[in-house]
């Protein structure tokens, strides 16, 4: 039996209930990483290059918290998990392509990497070869392996329909596997919907985003992301673009984005982006022509290591008094 | 007694502090440097105020703003407390009609604010770069030996301004240094720095917005004349001062607190008398978890009102 460490950052908000499902159900101690703190942001700041991204700076924090915690390290090299895009050849940002490298170059007395290869352009959707690779460098069988995914499938499967009924991702995330009553967005009079768009790792990391979510809620919004919409209502927003953008995750946000405007289901858009990302460069100014061209209003959130919640806070509270003041105009 | 309404703007830089009456008319304003106490420097704002006109008004609302705008709240028993781009809108909107564009530029920041028909319908803040902003013109001003006042002159002079790179205030500085030793005149400088800072904040700031006239000017460096002349060259047509430009975000905050107090009924409102109080603020470095947040605790007359700072929410307290 091992212990296998998963950094609480980038893909862990959108796949952790298949990976960890599969690694707990082959008979192994899943160790997470502690939401992210001021103590592995600075940590990732330190050990990563020094022209990163924030996410990925942030990885390295939790990465490096995890050694010396466990035998091997769940750092994947996600490629790509569907055959997408102009070319078919839509991929995940560089960064995560040589993530694995670079947390192994980058940090020092890791425990060894699981950084299986997640290409599955050429499979469609199965992540057999994926489930088989991790197994047997876990040594188990391939029953056991088989079995295992099974029932990762499941509680992937579980959290997207939570997720697609309106629960924030993290929320889901508890409510998976704590069992936690899923509690959907409640609190004060909601009499504002906003849609915030953008990486997982942004918008559901509550330490690097200042705190937004629960700036919003605390005003009374109803938020949406692109992750409560399924597959079929992203992919349609497609034909809407000229060209697709080449990395998953920027697809998404895009995506998101657009069907929000169109189905007129948000009063307004924020896209939640991290400093220094280059894909997001192309994806805010989409956003921003989209929506002027909608007549949606929008509000960019950059976010780096040293935002703090005042300059946040005072952003959204001037985009939401645009957003009521219009509305009582009408 | 006139009705009278308080706006409080506490920004980085300075501290400003306007009485409206009823129908708008501002009878007194007052214009101090934060000096980086905006406890005293409210208090003894309010305590001027007081002295000048508490005979004559009664305060029945009160709205505070700025980067300080929580803390200033409680110092003076604030009945609403509003962001500063919410509270340039309205002040504007109030002083002119049909405005389509405020450019606001303050001490540590500047924003753009487009509305259409009343209603603000975009906006912009810079992000954490202060170039272009009062800070950095006070910084040359002073390197220069030109009183800051006089600035907007040695501009206003200039025949021929000079191309200055005005994309960060560190490269800023190095090129005006450069253009200095080659011999160029200092006001082809200045009014060199003044484009540079225009065009600056129009790509940044402005980036992408539809500037329509009229276009409001306000904030402390609104008084800098020139940049309001590199900004009418930059635009092509002139941008309006308004006469009380650099206090517009506490008559925002006056307005708004004429308008939450119809809807509350009674003020909140501590008195002039500030002085009396003694407000004192502690921090303290949370240990719960490793993000070590750092606490901030407001104390009235010794009494703990109100504490924050922290992420969790663990010790927040607000009482009100």
């Amino acid at each position: 039996m091992y212990k296998v460490g998963i950094p609480r950052s980038l893909a862990y908000f959108v796949y952790l209930p298949l990976w960890k499902t599969f690694i707990t159900e082959l008979g192994h101690e899943v160790v997470e990483s502690p939401p992210t703190s001021r103590d592995i942001l600075d940590r990732g700041v330190k050990e990563a290059v020094n022209d990163a991204c924030i996410p990925i700076k942030l990885y390295h924090g939790h990465a490096a918290h995890l050694a010396g915690q466990c035998d091997l390290l769940f750092c994947p090299r996600l490629v790509s998990v569907r055959k997408h895009g102009d070319f078919g050849s839509e991929t995940f940002c560089p960064k995560f392509l040589g993530l694995p490298d670079m947390v192994r170059l980058g940090l020092k007395d890791l425990p060894p990497l699981l950084d299986t290869r997640i290409d599955l352009k050429p499979f469609g959707s199965g992540n057999w070869e994926v489930a088989r690779d991790i197994g047997q460098r876990l040594g188990n069988s391939m029953a056991r392996c088989r079995r295992a995914l099974r029932l990762g499938m499941a509680a992937q499967r579980s959290f997207r329909s939570l997720c697609q009924q309106g629960m924030l991702a993290d929320a889901a995330l508890e409510a998976v596997f704590n069992g936690v009553e899923p509690t959907r967005q409640t609190g004060t009079k909601q009499d504002i919907t906003i849609a915030v768009v953008g990486y997982p790792y942004a918008i559901y990391d509550p330490y690097i985003n200042a705190g937004l979510i629960k700036i919003l809620q605390q005003q009374g919004v109803k938020i949406v992301t692109q992750d409560m919409l399924s597959e079929r209502e992203l992919n349609r927003q497609n034909r809407k673009l000229p060209k697709t953008l080449f990395w998953y995750f920027s697809n998404r946000a895009v995506y998101g984005g657009l069907h929000f405007m169109s189905e007129g289901q948000a009063d307004g858009l924020i896209h939640v982006t991290a400093f220094a990302c280059g894909p997001d460069s192309m994806v805010d100014r989409l956003l921003e022509i989209e929506a002027k061209r909608h007549g949606t209003p929008y509000l960019p959130i950059a976010v780096d290591e040293h935002t703090g919640e005042a300059g946040v806070r005072t952003r959204v509270e001037a985009f939401l008094d645009m957003l009521r003041y219009q509305r009582r105009r009408r | 007694m006139i009705k009278a309404y308080l706006g409080v703007d506490v920004g980085s830089v300075s501290t400003n502090l306007v009485v409206l009456n009823e129908q708008g008319e501002l009878l007194a304003a007052k214009y101090l440097r934060t000096n980086g106490r905006p406890i005293q420097t409210v208090q003894e704002g309010i305590q001027k105020l007081g002295s000048e006109i508490a005979s004559q008004i009664k305060i029945v609302g009160c709205g505070t703003t700025g980067s300080a705008r929580y803390l200033s709240s409680m110092i003076v028993g604030a009945d609403i407390v509003k962001n500063e781009i919410t509270a340039h809108a309205i002040a504007a909107c109030h002083e002119f009609e049909n405005v389509h564009t405020i450019i606001e530029i303050g001490g540590q920041d500047s924003k753009i604010i487009i509305l259409r028909d009343g209603v603000v319908t975009d906006f912009a803040m810079n992000t954490v770069c202060a170039a272009g902003t009062g800070s950095f013109l006070d910084q040359q001003a002073s390197r220069l030996c030109i009183p800051i006042e006089d600035f907007g002159g040695y501009a206003a002079k200039s025949t021929n301004p000079v191309r200055i790179a005005g994309r960060c205030a560190v490269f800023a500085e190095s090129d005006m240094i450069h253009k200095q030793q080659l011999g160029y005149n200092l006001e082809d400088i200045v009014a060199g720095l003044c484009e540079a800072l225009v065009r600056n904040y129009m790509n940044n700031v402005g980036k992408g917005k539809e500037i329509l006239a009229p276009v409001i000017f306000q904030g402390g460096v609104a008084a800098n004349f020139g940049l309001v002349q590199a900004f009418n060259k930059y635009l092509g047509f002139d941008v309006v001062v308004p006469r009380h430009h650099a206090v517009m975000g506490a008559i925002g905050a006056a307005y708004l607190a004429r308008e939450a107090v119809g809807m509350k009924g009674r003020s909140s409102f501590k008195g002039f008398d500030l002085e009396k109080i003694d407000f004192k603020t502690t921090s303290f470095e949370c240990k719960g978890c490793s993000n070590a947040c750092e606490v901030v605790q407001f104390f009235e007359n010794k009494n703990l009102v109100a504490r924050w700072g922290d992420r969790c929410g663990k010790w927040e307290l607000q009482v009100s």
